[in-house]
């Protein structure tokens, strides 16, 4: 069924239809719309499941954490400074091996204050262990949260799905809901291997020495490898059930690209237009979308980028003294090869300025005329 | 699974940190170097109490709402709780640890709740298990015999009290006034005692009525004739009519009787019984009592709160005054001619002596003169081998008297003369005679019944001795963990307003109620007793605390001697000791 919603409300549908049987959230802009629906469609019983009401992010984490361990489905919701404070159980999360998946509406961290949109809160979360997805649509939103359960039980690790706050959280789109039962033949009921169970007493996440703790993080590092995989494969099967795939990353006319657009999130809406505009114009651009930033898809980039001689990314975060995430994370992919793209990166739509077609010409224009970037971060959208 | 699980491979290892067995092959237990022990202190209460009272027991039982437990556990020490529960006192509340902390404890108001709601529902005879031929005579049914008696009959002796009044109670019945002690209650605690099988004949007096040397067939005689002279003034004009004796005033008054008193009068002396006929005379309808004391207030033998209530009441207290002479006219009494006086060098009993201020003569005037400056024994009655000194019967701690079969106790055997000391004096003499029936005393049985150090023995402990050490140190205010108690004031006991006692001799606090007595109890810090309150079993990180029915163990394999039991236990019944190995 096709609706006209908001992004947020995309969010709260998957939640819905992924059975979810906790929510533990609390309030913040821009997020708080996704939560306010879960507890509608939890008070008019078109939803069955707990909706806990708790008294900070860190609670709202802890209480995730309660849930999945006894075995349910979990979901909470966050932005920005909320997210940093549930910064301590994000790692718990992930290291007791807990299926969470939460939402994060990109909000830019105070100080100053700001509610507007960047992806510095959840690229600060990037080494917590969650598994990390970038969406550009409310479509994408939708879906994601659905696979994100699959996907998180399988690999026991936690899942954030992202979202750029307004540009997506606050802007109706038609998005495709899917069938109840279908999205239940896609997702069957949670059933960990290990669960607090009264009837079967064990103590959870206790004091690991160091003869084992190693071993412990190895298989994290491992799950994440095969994250890549299950990622891939359950994005196949919902392929076949719904008809919609994103993959790891998303190619749009890459073919005999020369220079490469890399971005996430809905600047590569923008970006593909202005892509088009290029092509049309005869000139050999082309846009890469990282769609998962954790497993970070280093063979899947470089297939893309083979053969392309500049990347110019777009990076709405900042790294301060290294430069924009994403761009860093890229280079670092052809650490060890001879030869490999020239990378420029560009930081650019901090705390809610609008990436706009004429930012991305601009940086377009740059990364052509110049041989190589001049500095290791450029601020092509800067007041000089 | 005491086994330890090792994990060899990578494979071995569970993807999520879980326990797969327990960790009880790690016995903790060899780290400890202190060793936590369950001990049972003193409850400073119960070593205050001269009749023995297990204070601090009867406070946890009312606390559960086992009010008639309650009541029986006071009754195997003390047959007067309703009694003491008014007129007693109350050393218990002056050394309550609870007094460091806001305000002691309202233990008398508890006792006295529980035997106004207990003691007037069991009329039975006792079944005795145990009926033993030899006969006690107990000469003197006041508090002190009547409590010999009581313990006498339970152990299942053949008692008979012999009574020169008409009706048994002594002090209870004839000296304390009717707004502090009503006959009733005397009635029924006294017909409880009966019901233990002892006689009481009264209007025999021994030494008039029947001989001393008639008692000769009792294989024991416990004397307690209490101290009922009055003592005289040794002044002139004591003669005159309207001179009273206080304690005969008081018995009169109590018999019913209406006594003309003027409407002045004047009290002398500074002990209870000045105190109570006082108050009684304002009761008669006095316009002015007057109390003349020839110390200050400090030096008051009378019970401090008893002072307070007098002067409430309306009762003036003169100090530093001695009557030099008692001024008449007519042959009746028209004033006093006093001295003043100054307090000098402590006198044997460790009061400052009084000493009169020359040429500060004054008179006064009044229409009736009380004196009330001490009661002494009237031990004419008794055979020469009998010793006595001033006035005293001569006993050891126990009663006996050393001569075969005698033994004494109450206001005829000490100058400490407390309704709740005469209780733990009887006691003393019943458990005293049944082990010289029994051919059985030793001292060291004596010491094992002590509760502390201040001579309080208990009736119950000799009964059913008590597994751990006999008599255990009293337990200190510092050693209360006071984080668990919140500050909660004490309840305050229901009493008439000063109008509603003017004229009646109606009895002045009326009692708790159960609420209050819930309220009450919850503040008992529970001294050095364990009341199984969970706090060690909670805190405990190794779970080596366990459970049992009434008590707890500690499972020494695994307490690795933290401590916390030890820190967390309100009440001090955890020991931590140095591990010996």
């Amino acid at each position: 069924m096709k609706k006209v919603i908001e992004g947020s409300h995309a969010v709260s549908y998957a939640v819905m239809l992924s059975r979810v049987q906790v929510i533990c959230a609390y309030p913040i802009t821009p997020q708080t719309h996704i939560v306010e629906k879960l507890s509608d469609l939890c008070s008019t019983g078109e939803m069955q499941a707990k909706f806990l009401k708790v008294e900070s992010e860190h609670s709202a984490m802890a209480g995730c954490i309660g849930a999945s361990a006894v075995g349910v489905r979990a979901f909470t919701a966050s932005s920005s400074q909320g997210l940093a404070l549930m910064h301590e159980l994000l790692h718990w999360a992930a290291g007791a091996r807990l299926p969470i998946v939460m939402a994060n509406v990109n909000r830019s961290l105070g100080a100053p204050w700001n509610i507007w949109c960047d992806q510095t809160d959840s690229l600060s979360q990037r080494d917590t262990g969650w598994l990390q997805f970038y969406c550009e649509s409310s479509q994408e939103a939708l879906d994601t949260v659905i696979q994100a359960y699959k996907i998180s039980e399988k690999v026991s690790l936690p899942s954030m799905v992202v979202l750029d706050a307004f540009y997506l959280s606050h802007t109706f789109e038609p998005v495709n809901i899917p069938d109840k039962g279908r999205v239940d033949r896609f997702l069957p009921p949670y059933e960990p291997k290990y669960r607090l169970d009264p009837k079967v007493p064990r103590s959870f996440s206790g004091l690991t020495p160091p003869d084992l703790f190693t071993e412990m993080r190895y298989q994290i590092q491992e799950a994440m490898e095969e994250a890549k995989k299950v990622i891939l494969h359950v994005d196949e099967e919902f392929d076949a059930l719904f008809g919609r795939r994103y993959g790891l990353v998303e190619g749009y006319r890459l073919e005999d690209a020369e220079l490469v657009l890399v971005t996430s999130g809905t600047a590569a809406s923008t970006a593909r237009d202005v892509i088009d505009q290029y092509r049309d114009d005869g000139k050999p651009v082309g846009l890469l979308k990282v769609r998962t930033f954790r497993p970070f898809p280093s063979e899947e980039i470089r297939k893309a980028l083979k053969n392309v001689s500049k990347v110019a990314v777009i990076d709405r975060n900042i790294s301060f003294g290294m430069g924009g995430i994403f761009a860093e994370e890229l280079k670092s992919v052809y650490g060890n090869e001879e030869e490999g793209p020239i990378i420029f990166g560009y930081i650019a739509g901090l705390g809610g300025r609008d990436i706009t077609r004429e930012t991305i010409s601009g940086i377009i224009e740059y990364t052509f005329e110049e041989d190589r970037p001049k500095k290791p971060s450029l601020w092509p959208d800067l007041r000089r | 699974m005491k086994q330890k699980i090792n994990l060899k491979h990578l494979h071995d290892i569970p993807p999520i940190s879980i326990s797969l067995g327990t960790m009880l092959w790690n016995e903790t237990g060899s780290w400890r170097y202190l060793r936590p022990k369950y001990v049972v202190k003193t409850p400073p209460c119960n070593e205050a109490c001269p009749a023995g009272n297990d204070v601090e027991g009867f406070m946890v039982l009312a606390r559960q709402g086992k009010f008639r437990e309650a009541w029986e556990l006071i009754k195997e020490e003390s047959p007067f709780p309703g009694v003491c529960g008014r007129v007693c006192f109350h050393p218990c509340e002056s050394s309550c640890n609870r007094k460091e902390y806001d305000e002691a404890l309202a233990i008398h108001s508890v006792e006295r709740f529980l035997a106004d709601s207990q003691g007037q529902t069991r009329r039975v005879r006792h079944a005795h298990r145990i009926r033993r031929k030899e006969q006690i005579a107990v000469i003197g049914a006041g508090p002190a015999g009547l409590t010999c008696a009581y313990h006498l009959g339970r152990m299942g002796y053949g008692v008979t009290v012999f009574e020169a009044h008409s009706a048994p109670g002594g002090v209870l019945r004839f000296g304390i006034p009717e707004y502090r002690l009503p006959r009733s209650i005397v009635d029924h605690e006294i017909q409880d005692i009966q019901s233990w099988g002892v006689e009481i004949k009264t209007n025999t007096r021994i030494g008039k009525d029947m001989p001393f040397e008639s008692l000769s067939t009792f294989q024991a005689v416990f004397i307690a004739t209490g101290a009922h002279e009055s003592r005289p003034l040794n002044i002139d004009g004591e003669n005159l009519e309207g001179v009273y004796s206080g304690l005969d005033l008081l018995k009169r008054i109590k018999g019913g009787e209406k006594i003309p008193l003027g409407k002045k009068v004047s009290v002398i002396g500074g002990g209870n019984v000045a105190i109570d006929v006082a108050r009684s005379a304002l009761r008669l309808g006095a316009e002015s009592v007057e109390i003349l004391y020839r110390r200050s207030r400090e030096e008051m033998p009378a019970f401090s709160q008893e002072v307070e209530e007098a002067l409430r009441e309306g009762v003036k207290i003169h100090f530093l005054v001695s009557p030099k002479k008692i001024l008449g006219d007519g042959g009746k009494v028209t004033g006093v001619e006093c001295i003043r006086m100054k307090l000098g060098e402590p006198d044997e009993s460790g009061r400052k002596r009084a000493v009169p201020v020359e040429g500060s003569s004054f008179s006064m005037h009044t229409d009736t003169m009380i004196t009330a400056i001490g009661e002494a024994s009237d031990l004419g009655f008794l055979p020469q081998e009998i010793p006595s000194r001033e006035g005293l019967i001569q006993t050891d701690e126990m009663g006996f008297v050393h001569v075969r079969g005698y033994f004494a106790g109450g206001d005829a055997a000490t100058l400490d003369r407390t309704v709740a000391v005469a209780i733990g004096s009887g006691k003393k003499s019943a458990l005293a005679i049944h082990e010289y029936l029994q051919g059985s005393w030793s001292t060291k049985r004596f010491e094992s019944i002590r509760v502390g150090s201040k001579g309080t023995i208990s009736a119950k402990k000799y009964l059913h001795p008590p597994k751990g050490e006999a008599n255990p140190p009293v337990m200190t205010f510092k050693e209360i963990n006071t984080d668990y108690f919140e500050h909660h004031g004490r309840v305050s006991d229901p009493s008439l307003s000063l109008e509603e006692r003017r004229g009646t001799f109606h009895e002045i606090h009326l009692g708790l109620t159960p609420e209050m007595v819930e309220e009450e109890t919850q503040r008992c810090f529970n001294c050095g007793v364990c009341n199984q309150c969970d706090n060690c079993w909670t805190f405990c990180p190794d779970m080596a605390v366990k459970k049992k029915k009434d008590h707890y163990e500690i499972d020494y394999d695994y307490c690795k001697g933290c401590g916390i039991c030890f820190v967390e236990c309100p009440r001090g019944a955890i020991l931590l000791e140095e591990e010996m190995r």
